[in-house]
């Protein structure tokens, strides 16, 4: 058997070396010979058992009294009816206020103590009603006590080492519980005796082989090093295998850091972010990006409406106006238009915004040129919940503007996307169809792990977008999906799951 | 986006011969088409362009597919023009004046010499639902119908007509019905009823003798309307309320239907007063204006200098037939199409037909400054004091119920933002406040080891009379703790802290009326005399609400106030 010594702490190594093969080991004979305390002792053979060095050969009860804390009081100074019989023997007769004032004890301790006095014919109350003594010396019974008291001090009593007086004497001031204001406490002990077992035989040739005592210093403390005393002793190695403890440390939100990430990224690129309220109107939800107001991504059931307020007070002008002119016959952008009566009133009515493009209809009547911006924008479906769709989302989402912006323009910046932010190996791009880009690309990538799969929507922002927000130059409009690699970075495959409130998953979630 | 289905042997003879999977996904980018799904001979495709109603169909694909390939398009010689009329021959449709209130345009054409076999009638019921639902908007403004020509006697007559006293037994009964009942009794009545249900007088086409050929936009006639496999002669009725979107339904289908081998017939339309094409239409009409655009403007856009040959060409294979002086770019946009909204459209064009993968990636020249926004600046800062602290940063959805957000709360429902057209009433309102949030946490999160510290930098929003939308969307930190013993000294101290760190100096008031918290052990927080933020400890009331029973604290900071 593969014997590892440092896996033995110093209470079991100690007593392997006390020990040997055959002869029976006690508590009691640990606690004296070794001088460990009981409850180490206990530590010892429960750790020893469980490896197989000891085993137990039998049990036997015993009682033992223990001295209690008021025992040791009066083993010092002597018990009460011991110091009032010295006082008044010394001192005279005197009232029992007197004696307690005198003693420095409690009026019912002097009380009591006398009466037991009075009860042996040792002292008396006389006629002035003063206490004095009437015996040379105390009787037997009192000496017994002061006797049990002393021995006591020494270590705990053994009740087969008491005779019969003494065990009688001995139930007077010994009390099972409650015994703070007894002398003696009542402790009944099982001993189980053990014995070495061969592997323990064997364990103790590997401890006494290493020349391991159990005297190695073990954790270092202050006073160690203020007293150097750690030079004077070796240190014990100890079982770097041992199990540890869990800890809950403050952490950030993995999905959080993803988009920390992806945020950083964007800014090292040279991308400003850009934010906004949750409530969106139809103007800049849909009419500023050239979506008709009969479009079908605009339904009922594809959107969320305010219960209340319905509509917003106003829309900014020379926008709205430009926007609602731009619709009808294409105002002065080159567009024809979408031919029908912008409805001004639906144009008001308010929304939750439910796709991240606003903020970049937003920033464009504010946008420097040349500029990039970007916003990670959560954003509200009328969707069904399920491992795919969640009641609210984010959408990354951006665009450039610049004179000399263009088609190649725009692939070399989805190119960068797919390298920089999703470690695509390949990159492919198809056309594609958004309202409010002409054109409109696709961008699809090979990722490592996932495959093949649609990054983003991208596109040249329409004239009838741009000139009716004040805008004459070029803008590239581009979306991320980068949920996919978020689950992925997450190793989760349900949306639902990032914004979990359950807190033990989130506590547990490591993230890449 | 629409979906359409067809099957193998219809699509590949439309195409002229059988290509593989592989080969369809790598042509379909053209056409904007995914291949959704191949089972057995059934082809399942998505289109992504919801402005080319032409591409919904089998016919309309592979026309496309088949001009990129090069293949010279079939003429169709049918389309008559402002300048050119063809004859009728009887074949009449008159609008009258009364239907100008509820539904004021029909147009039809007729196809004959071609038997319906039962995958064409399946595609020819297909393009007629893909119009009429996504480009006709759910038949609001365009409806369909397909005929028994045979059993026509012309001219027919659409007009306004009296819901209670007009009848007739329409498809798919044996019984008849006035067009109120249709819109009550009849299935396709209570779906497309409410259309028209509100006006005087309900659309109704009839024949010249007086026969039902259909109530537009509801049901069809059993009889007229009932069209059979084998069925050869076939009358097309589209009604509506807007011309060009009509007129562009009626040449696709004539298109598509044409490709099938049908030779397509015109029918006079003769409108009560002038339309934009005049008051008598013969359709199929071609009403398309020619589009045009600069090379320069090409060049620009795309990034790539391209001469007038080139831009011809890559039109070309997009079926669309150009030409060019000096640098001005002519097209003629076809029959089936009505998507040009702007030079640029026909960029895109260009750019399709070129081939993308002819246009090289560059990067963006310009120089710009990224930076975060201030609120994700703080927001962080905010983060990582949190976590300092020991606590875990949570994120959570924006939408709940109200039961989460106001009756658990305790907390007043008037400040708070109701969807009107909820999906479920579990995401019903927008969260005011990220301190529900949190306790959602807890109601779910017994089982894990205590004690719970979590925390959440995000936004929250709630009624706010003073703004343009009467509402405001704030960025918030929230932070909950729990524990057997977790009481106002330790909020309280965390409070301390987290502003010490942020060298916001803050006075403490009394929070008064506020349902989540126990009453004088809760706080608001003052700069000045602006509150930015309150917290306290949890009502037992609200944590008896979410089912929690530790001991809780809780304090919201609004972020924006602390930017100042």
């Amino acid at each position: 058997m593969e014997i590892d010594v440092k896996n033995l702490h110093p209470l079991e190594v100690r007593l392997l070396r006390h020990v040997v093969l055959g002869e029976p080991i006690t508590a009691g004979r640990i606690v004296d010979e070794l001088d460990y305390k009981v409850g180490q002792c206990n530590q010892a053979f429960s750790w020893l058992s469980a490896k197989g060095y000891l085993v137990e050969k039998s049990r036997e009860s015993r009682v033992l009294y223990e001295l209690t804390e008021f025992g040791r009081e009066q083993a010092e100074k002597g018990t009460p009816a011991q110091r009032i019989f010295t006082f008044i023997k010394a001192e005279g007769p005197h009232t029992l206020p007197e004696i307690a004032s005198a003693l420095g004890l409690e009026k019912s301790e002097v009380g009591s103590a006398f009466g037991q006095l009075s009860k042996a014919r040792c002292a008396k109350m006389n006629d002035e009603n003063k206490a004095q003594s009437i015996a040379d010396e105390l009787s037997g019974e009192f000496l017994l006590t002061a006797n049990l008291l002393q021995k006591g001090f020494q270590g705990n009593l053994d009740e087969s080492a008491l005779d019969a007086d003494e065990k009688k004497a001995m139930g007077k001031i010994a009390k099972k519980r409650g015994a703070a204001s007894s002398p003696f406490k009542v402790i009944e002990r099982e001993d189980i005796v053990y014995e070495l077992t061969e592997e323990g035989a064997q364990a103790k040739e590997a401890v006494l082989k290493a020349n391991i005592t159990g005297e190695e210093l073990g954790s270092l403390t202050p006073e160690m090093l203020a007293t150097g005393s750690w030079k004077e002793g070796a240190f014990r190695p100890y079982g770097l295998n041992a199990p540890t403890s869990r800890l809950i440390p403050g952490r950030h939100n993995p999905y959080g850091n993803y988009l920390q990430w992806v945020k950083d990224k964007l800014c090292s690129l040279g991308f400003e972010e850009f934010d906004g309220s949750l409530v969106e109107n139809e103007f800049w939800n849909g009419d500023a990006l050239f979506m008709p107001q009969f479009h079908s991504a605009r339904d009922i059931h594809d959107v969320y409406y305010l219960k209340d307020p319905v509509h917003c007070k106003e829309i900014e002008e020379p926008w709205l106006s430009q926007v609602a002119k731009t619709h009808e016959d294409g105002w002065e952008t080159g567009s024809r238009g979408w031919r029908y009566s912008f409805d001004h009133e639906f144009t008001r009515r308010q929304v939750l915004r439910s796709q991240g493009t606003v903020l970049s209809a937003r920033q464009l009547p504010k946008a420097k040129i040349p500029g990039k911006y970007f916003g990670v924008a959560r954003c509200f479906r009328y969707d069904q919940v399920d491992a795919t769709h969640g009641a609210d989302f984010y959408q990354t989402e951006g665009i450039v503007l610049g004179n000399d912006v263009n088609l190649k323009t725009l692939l070399g910046l989805l190119k960068m996307f797919a390298e920089e932010i999703a470690g695509a190996e390949e990159v492919r791009y198809v056309p594609g169809y958004f309202p409010f880009t002409e054109p409109s690309i696709e961008v699809h990538i090979k990722h490592p792990v996932l495959g093949w799969f649609e990054l983003g929507g991208s596109g040249i922002f329409r004239p009838e977008v741009t000139k009716a927000l004040g805008i004459d130059v070029p803008v590239l409009a581009w979306g991320l999906g980068i949920d996919r690699m978020a689950l992925m970075h997450l190793g989760l495959n349900d949306l639902r799951e990032l914004f979990t409130p359950n807190i033990e998953s989130v506590r547990t979630r490591r993230g890449n | 986006m629409p979906k359409i289905e067809t099957t193998g042997k219809l699509f590949y003879s439309l195409l002229g011969k059988t290509i593989n999977d592989e080969q369809l996904e790598e042509i379909f980018p053209v056409a904007k088409a995914e291949l959704d799904g191949h089972e057995d001979d059934l082809l399942k495709i998505e289109l992504n362009d919801t402005n080319r109603p032409d591409l919904w169909s089998a016919a309309g694909i592979a026309r496309q597919l088949k001009a990129y390939w090069g293949t010279e398009a079939p003429l169709y010689d049918f389309f008559s023009t402002a300048d050119e009329t063809f004859l009728s021959e009887g074949r009449e449709l008159i609008v009258d004046a009364s239907a100008k209130e509820v539904r004021p345009y029909s147009i039809g054409f007729a196809a004959k010499g071609h038997k319906v076999s039962e995958d064409e009638l399946e595609a020819l019921i297909q393009s007629q639902e893909k119009l009429c639902s996504n480009f006709g908007r759910k038949r609001k403004t365009i409806a369909i119908g397909i005929y028994r020509s045979d059993l026509i006697t012309y001219p027919v007559h659409y007009r306004g007509a009296d819901p209670d006293t007009t009848k007739f037994i329409p498809l798919g009964m044996d019984k008849e019905l006035t067009l109120r009942e249709i819109c009550s009794e009849h299935p396709k009545g209570r779906e497309y009823g409410p259309i028209v249900s509100d006006s005087k007088v309900f659309p109704y086409l009839h024949d010249d003798k007086g026969e039902t050929l259909s109530f537009p936009p509801v049901i069809n006639s059993a009889h007229i309307g009932a069209v059979e496999v084998g069925d050869e002669n076939l009358f097309l009725e589209l009604s509506g309320s807007d011309l060009h979107d009509l007129l562009l339904a009626a040449s696709i289908l004539a298109c598509d239907m044409s490709d099938l081998g049908y030779e397509i017939l015109p029918v006079k339309v003769s409108f009560p007063e002038e339309t934009a094409f005049g008051r008598e239409i013969t359709v199929p009409y071609y009403f398309q204006e020619p589009i045009s655009c600069t090379l320069s403007q090409v060049h620009k856009t795309l990034g790539e200098p391209m001469s007038g040959d080139d831009a011809v060409a890559a039109l070309k294979r997009m079926g669309i037939y150009a030409v060019y002086d000096e640098d001005t770019l002519w097209a003629t946009v076809p029959e089936w199409r009505n998507d040009f909204l702007h030079p640029v459209d026909l960029v895109e064009d260009i750019m399709i037909g070129y081939g993308l993968e002819n246009f090289q990636p560059e990067m963006p020249q310009d120089f710009t400054v990224g930076r975060l926004s201030l609120a994700e600046e703080l927001g962080r800062k905010v983060k990582d004091l949190m976590v300092g602290l020991g606590f875990q940063e949570m994120m959570y959805n924006y939408l709940g119920s109200k039961r989460e957000y106001v009756d658990n709360m305790q907390f007043p429902a008037e400040k708070c933002i109701f969807i009107s057209n909820p999906m479920s009433e579990n995401y019903e309102v927008v969260r005011p406040s990220i301190i529900p949030s949190l306790l959602e946490s807890e109601s779910v999160s017994a089982h894990a080891s205590f004690p719970h510290k979590i925390f959440e930098v995000g936004k929250i929003a709630f009624i706010d009379e003073g703004e343009n939308s009467g509402t405001t969307t704030r960025n918030s930190l929230g932070f909950l703790a729990s524990d057997s013993v977790m009481g106002y000294n330790e909020v309280s101290s965390i409070v301390n802290t987290l502003f010490y760190f942020l060298g916001k100096e803050y006075q403490l008031a009394a929070l008064e009326g506020d349902g989540r918290f126990i009453e004088g052990r809760c706080a608001r927080i003052m700069l000045g005399e602006q509150q930015v933020g309150v917290f306290g400890e949890i009502h037992p009331a609200v944590l008896e609400n979410w089912g929690s029973e530790t001991p809780t604290i809780a304090c919201e900071v609004d972020l924006d106030l602390l930017m100042n």
